[in-house]
């Protein structure tokens, strides 16, 4: 009964937290903020979710899997973030105008200087 | 009382979708859909994970795990076409 | 060999997690075919290198005290971009800074990197050639030095006593 409780609560922070992900991406700015939300808050709202449907079932097959399921997202989202953050800088998305500082394309333009002088 | 709660979550999870949409459809440049559709696949799997328990059978947990393994390698290779002009 | 034996092993136990029972017969089936899988990839993962069994165990307290503090740091994180999220006016200061770190083999990078982007407010975007400097983007610029010195106070220490 407690058990069941308790995966109520993480179903419901869980949900509450996807549904936060995906209006920051509606909301904020650029490319990288976006990131920020889906990267950290849409990971934690994936990994309750499947929290509390292993509190529901226990071990079984089906509480297993979707262990495996959460702990394959934890893994791969940092490195998907990383990744695209990355190519998006070297295709030319600039940051938003908010911004106040950028060491890396400071660094990029003089590892390589050529397409400031064109 | 935990089904019904569980119907209402899926009700929820399509709304969550809809953000995801209007960033697929107007966002302004590559990187902002692809990242837009990572995220609506995260949405996906955590439907699909409350549906296979809604309907007490494992292998929509299968279908799950496909998804997010093909999403992975999906936005990698589009991220380093983007980058070097080539997949491989 | 012994590292190919411990892939291996590592191996079969994730196929017991995608199979869904944890069971003797199950962890067996998967080493075998696991030992099968990366006889092609031999040159790619350098098995002939030594492994002391010893030093992979005596790291696990401290693989432990990571794993905590890995996971209060992301309930942090959540919490600041969530209120981030629901400001009715967004008011943010991002930008991307240099940071400089101590770690020096892959696996360290690799997990500083990943550990930096699930935490509070930063995002990894790239390390410099001479794995020396990583370029973070953070929602909160407006202070350089201080995310540098709270990324190297809080994060790395824990980083190195678990994966060097």
């Amino acid at each position: 009964m407690i058990l069941e409780t308790l995966s109520n609560v993480v179903l419901i922070i869980g949900l509450f937290f996807v549904f936060l992900a995906m209006l920051g991406l509606a909301r904020l700015p650029d490319v990288y903020n976006r990131l920020h939300t889906t990267t950290k808050i849409g990971t934690l709202g994936a990994f309750g979710v499947m929290l509390s449907i292993l509190l529901k079932v226990g071990f079984s097959p089906m509480g297993v899997k979707a262990l495996t399921v959460a702990l394959f997202i934890l893994v791969t989202s940092p490195v998907a973030a990383h990744m695209i953050s990355r190519a998006a800088h070297r295709h030319g998305v600039g940051l938003c105008k908010e911004s106040v500082i950028d060491e890396y394309g400071r660094a990029c333009s003089a590892a390589c200087p050529e397409p400031e002088e064109e | 009382m935990s089904l019904m709660l569980l119907e209402y979550a899926l009700i929820f999870m399509v709304i969550a979708i809809i953000p995801c949409i209007y960033r697929i459809i107007k966002g302004p440049t590559i990187p902002d859909r692809v990242v837009a559709l990572d995220a609506m696949t995260t949405v996906i799997v955590v439907m699909l994970g409350i549906y296979s328990f809604v309907k007490g059978s494992v292998f929509f947990m299968d279908v799950a795990l496909v998804i997010a393994i093909i999403t992975f390698i999906g936005t990698v290779t589009v991220a380093k076409y983007l980058d070097e002009g080539v997949v491989f | 060999m012994k590292r190919y034996i411990a892939y291996s092993a590592l191996l079969g136990l994730v196929w017991c997690f995608v199979h869904g029972t944890i069971s003797v017969n199950n962890f067996l089936l998967g080493a075998i075919i696991a030992s099968l899988i990366i006889r092609p990839f031999r040159s790619m993962l350098n098995f002939d290198m030594e492994f002391h069994a010893g030093n992979a165990l005596k790291k696990i307290p401290a693989q432990l005290t990571y794993l905590f503090v890995l996971i209060k740091e992301i309930i942090k994180a959540n919490i600041i971009v969530a209120k981030i999220v629901l400001q009715p006016k967004i008011n943010i200061k991002p930008g991307i800074i240099a940071v400089p770190i101590r770690t020096k083999t892959d696996l360290g990078i690799t997990a500083i990197a990943n550990t930096i982007t699930l935490t509070p407010g930063t995002l990894t975007i790239d390390v410099s050639d001479d794995k020396s400097i990583l370029y973070v983007h953070t929602i909160d610029a407006t202070d350089p030095e201080g995310v540098a010195r709270s990324i190297k106070d809080d994060l790395e220490k824990y980083v190195l006593e678990a994966f060097e």
